[in-house]
């Protein structure tokens, strides 16, 4: 990486921090009694966790029956749900990968906790379609294997099917991705531990020396699966887009479908990202290494893909008067002023509207606006995966079997499992691993710590260059 | 860093571009070309009328080629946006070319203008839904249900507000963008008003650009073919311009360092671009696939008539699409090596010119000269051209019952292509055969007429950067940019 850093761009470490002082601070987290505040976190993820398991239990023991899905609205708050994790589950994937390509630093601040987010939400994900299929003992039939049943064979014509190869590659090489980038780490905590933990942190980190054989080979390795995470970024959200975009469902029938949904699912993602960061720098005192200007970054890039979902939207919206295709017409009306007018209004206020609040730099740099603001986020893409789905499906073709959902108490409580799942994950995750990539902040400190870069540097080193003292420096 | 500013001035020593009179005289052939290839192409008349009914053959190479090198323009401006606001830097050294490309805007009007008055006055046949009676419910000729719900927007008036007004919006902020940056050369060091100024420029545009090279497109490319419609076309295009402006700027690069202009431009800068040939490329073919796999996998007849009339008629522009602009970026430029060799870059970047002008050139010419054929059947009756046209009738129901076959019954809808269209007749029947030089394919006229407007390209981009220094030796990110490394 280049040396020469202009002036203009922000540290991204703050504090004047030494190698060391880096090494203590990520640690930390890992090696010292968890706080209250954790306590309380974990035992409210696990409240969520448990009432959810039992509605997970009811729905299977019970059937889909005891939600109110029906004969014309086959898919409600499961694939909502189902949609929206893997949305979330696009950001760490992107960060690690794509930022990394395009050489954006700031991305060292955030990318481990980013991943580590990805693979939870592409697990809570996971779950929807499982359960949905109603009889989960027999989910294996979803895989194509050589089998006992005869012709029955999955269909490679359904873009459900595409859905399963697409997440579960995904969904690998996230995960190896995250571990890759871990091992380093791990390896660090590894050499301050003692006992038990630096029996486990041993196996963990594969024997990690540090040689300089084991740098070169990890390099390539990571350069190996960024570029192969890189397409799978677009791929899965792609696929989901065309478990829609492939029927002739007019509202799901349209050609922007992939491109849209892959800007969404970065837009949420990014959101999930801000939500939980902005909780973990305070709790875990990690203010510099994700300073503002890392929340500024990603506020950026909520607001640019948000508009992008904004431009997506409207492009829908008129490309359906202008079809002068009466059934693409109505599918459009019929999702602004229909029944479901409210969960449009809230798609359009917190997808489109609300991000627009970022133009601004107090914005874009204020904790508080950025959390609330994260948070409308990712309410608004529930409620378009809500409004594409239910919406749609509510009213069909045929007016006799027009028809209205709400979810029962079950279908609310298996939301709750996910959520419960993900923070128990979460936690656990802030506890036993460093949140922020130890190597990759080291690797940026010259380019990017406050001491080295950034006006304030500039005019101090201008200082010391004039008192002669830089030359007998460096 | 404080130190290195002399470096800037040591390493360019060629800070001013020269337009040598060679030059001129080069482009003001192409240009001259380009007019005689335009007159031959307007009075050209060939045996079959549909090729060149009024004087379609010139007017959809000019559509064509405004379309093209004018979006080279729109795409400079968009891109020096994005890099500005996403703090870009290693650009910062060859920055003035795309300043210099984004001024294609201005003179691009003059085209718009002709095309947008063309409407008014009916010079010009490119546009169905600008012909006479479309919309008139009391033609029973010529009036078409469909086009008369879309004349809100598929009229005269907004294709001038969308062409003409809105390209000289964004020359507007073009203008402005190129000034600043002009004016930051000559200011004192370290000076950072009009990097800043700029950012906010670059932030207002972004949105216009973003929302309005929609309708600029629709009315542009996508009302040719007038029933159709396609919420991913828009992206599409503006893809297909991305990766011929980087195609460009490849190559500008390396003819300019060959005149030992850009002594600083290293390979470094070369491989990145390289890599967003080849990312851009494959992005165009991941909207590319996105859009056709929908389409063909839905099996609407009204979206697939666009398809169907391109894989039957034009075959070997439709897959000739893919493999040179998809299949030959995405495997010469796969390795890491290839971007870093000028000459395979140099190739590269110049099939994929071509390649996404052809794209171009399947997007203006089957819908028009559909439009034509329709025409010419309609006045001469059926009987006329039947005997002409057996064979590919015959090919193409024989084709269409196969696909009704496979989709089952339950597509009912889908089965007979626009079957809701006002003029009441069935799509495939009225299709063209055609593999012919000017339609099917381009000919020597469509290239002629395309070198005289790569010439005119040319001559403005040169003496934009003859305009400036070629280097911003004042920009905050020069010296990143100056020690650049992959």
């Amino acid at each position: 990486m280049s040396a020469v850093v202009s002036p203009v761009r922000e540290p991204l470490v703050t504090g004047s921090k030494t190698y060391h002082q880096i090494t203590e601070d990520i640690c930390a987290p890992t090696e010292r009694m968890p706080g209250f505040s954790f306590m309380l976190g974990m035992l409210f993820s696990l409240l969520m966790l448990g009432f959810g398991a039992f509605c997970m239990v009811w729905t299977i023991w019970k059937g889909i029956g005891s939600w109110d899905l029906n004969r014309t609205i086959g898919w409600g708050w499961d694939i909502t749900n189902f949609v929206w994790w893997v949305g979330i589950g696009h950001a760490g994937t992107l960060i690690s990968a794509i930022l990394l390509l395009f050489r954006q630093k700031w991305r060292t601040g955030v990318n481990r906790a980013a991943e580590a987010m990805t693979i939870f939400a592409v697990m809570c994900a996971a779950v929807f379609p499982g359960i949905h299929m109603g009889r989960i003992w027999v989910s294996f039939f979803i895989f194509p294997y050589p089998n006992t049943r005869g012709p029955l064979w999955v269909n490679f014509n359904s873009p459900l099917l595409w859905d399963v190869f697409a997440i579960s590659t995904y969904f690998t090489v996230s995960l190896l991705f995250w571990y890759t980038g871990l091992v380093p780490d791990l390896a660090t905590v590894r050499d301050r531990a003692s006992g038990m933990r630096k029996k486990i942190y041993s196996i963990a980190s594969f024997g990690w020396t540090g040689a300089a054989k084991h740098w070169s080979r990890w390099e390539s390795l990571s350069l190996i699966l960024a570029g192969m995470a890189t397409p799978l970024v677009l791929s899965v959200h792609t696929i989901v887009s065309f478990d829609f975009a492939t029927s002739v469902i007019p509202g799901w029938h349209t050609t922007i479908f992939p491109p849209y949904f892959v800007a969404g699912a970065i837009f949420s993602g990014f959101a999930m990202v801000q939500t939980l960061m902005l909780i973990a720098r305070k709790v875990l005192k990690l203010e510099d290494y994700i300073t503002i200007a890392h929340i500024e970054s990603m506020n950026k890039v909520i607001l640019l893909t948000g508009t992008i979902v904004g431009v997506a939207y409207l492009t829908e919206l008129f490309i359906a008067w202008y079809s002068g295709y009466v059934y693409e017409q109505f599918a459009f009306y019929n999702r602004a002023v229909g029944i479901y007018w409210w969960s449009y209004l809230a798609m359009m206020s917190c997808n489109v509207l609300s991000p627009q609040i970022f133009w601004f730099k107090k914005a874009r740099r204020s904790v508080v606006i950025t959390f609330i603001m994260s948070i409308l986020v990712n309410i608004g893409m529930w409620f378009e995966r809500f409004v594409i789905i239910a919406t749609t499906l509510a009213r069909d073709y045929l007016p006799s079997s027009w028809s209205y959902y709400s979810p029962t108490w079950v279908e609310v409580g298996d939301y709750i499992f996910t959520f419960g799942l993900f923070f128990t994950l979460f936690l656990i995750f802030t506890r036993v691993a460093p949140v922020v990539a130890i190597a990759e902040i080291k690797s940026i400190l010259k380019s990017g710590g406050d001491q080295y870069v950034g006006f304030e540097a500039e005019r101090k080193k201008k200082e010391a260059l004039e008192s002669g003292e830089y030359a007998s420096q460096h | 860093m404080a130190s290195s500013s002399h470096t800037v001035a040591k390493t360019t020593d060629q800070i001013n571009f020269t337009f040598t009179g060679g030059q001129k005289l080069l482009f003001g052939v192409l240009m001259l070309i380009g007019v005689i290839c335009s007159a031959l192409a307007f009075f050209n008349d060939p045996a079959d009328e549909a090729i060149n009914l009024h004087h379609s053959r010139f007017w959809t190479n000019f559509l064509h080629n405004s379309a093209f090198f004018g979006g080279l323009g729109f795409i400079s401006l968009f891109l020096l946006c994005c890099k500005i606001l996403a703090y870009s830097g290693w650009h910062t050294t060859f920055k003035r070319i795309w300043e210099a490309m984004m001024m294609f805007l201005p003179v691009s009007i003059v085209f718009f203008a002709i095309l947008a008055i063309g409407n008014f006055a009916g010079f010009h046949h490119i546009y169905h839904w600008a012909a006479e009676g479309v919309t008139d419910p009391n033609n029973k000729e010529a009036y078409d249900s469909i086009l008369a719900g879309k004349a809100p927007f598929l009229n005269p008036l907004m294709y001038l507000i969308f062409t003409v007004v809105i390209v000289l919006v964004w020359s507007a902020f073009a203008f402005i963008l190129r000034a600043r940056s002009k004016a930051e050369d000559k200011a004192k060091d370290g000076e950072l008003s009009f990097f800043k100024k700029n950012k906010v420029l670059a932030a207002i545009f972004l949105p216009i650009g973003g929302f309005s090279s929609a309708a600029f497109i629709w009315l542009l490319l996508m009302s040719i073919d007038s029933h159709w419609y396609s919420t991913m076309y828009a992206w599409y295009v503006t893809a297909s311009w991305l990766v011929s402006a980087v195609a460009f700027t490849i190559l500008l690069l390396v003819y300019l360092k060959s005149k030992g202009y850009f002594p600083q431009v290293t390979k470094e800068h070369m491989h990145d671009l390289g890599k967003y040939l080849f990312g851009f490329s494959v992005f165009w073919t991941y909207l590319w696939f996105s859009q056709f796999m929908l389409i063909w996998y839905a099996n609407v007849g009204e979206e697939t008539v666009y398809f169907d009339l391109r894989i039957e008629e034009y075959p070997f522009l439709f897959y000739g699409n893919l493999v040179i602009n998809f299949a030959l970026p995405f495997i010469v430029l796969l390795a890491n090596s290839t971007k870093r060799m000028t000459g395979t870059l140099v190739l590269v970047a110049s099939l994929v010119f071509f390649g996404h002008w052809m794209d171009f050139f399947q997007m203006v010419k089957p819908g028009v000269y559909y439009e034509n054929y329709k025409h010419l059947k309609h006045s001469h009756g059926h009987d006329g051209h039947h005997d002409e046209h057996h064979d590919t009738d015959t090919h193409l129901s024989d084709a269409h019952n196969h696909d009704a076959q496979a989709e089952g019954d339950d597509h009912s809808h889908a089965a007979v292509g626009g079957d809701h269209k006002g003029d009441n007749h069935d799509g495939h029947s009225k299709k063209a055969k055609s593999s012919r030089v000017g339609y099917a394919f381009p000919g020597f006229i469509e290239i002629g007429m395309m070198l005289g407007w790569l010439g005119l390209f040319l001559f403005v981009v040169f003496s934009g950067l003859a305009r400036a220094q070629l280097v911003p030796t004042n920009d905050p990110y020069i010296n990143e940019s100056m020690h650049h490394h992959v």
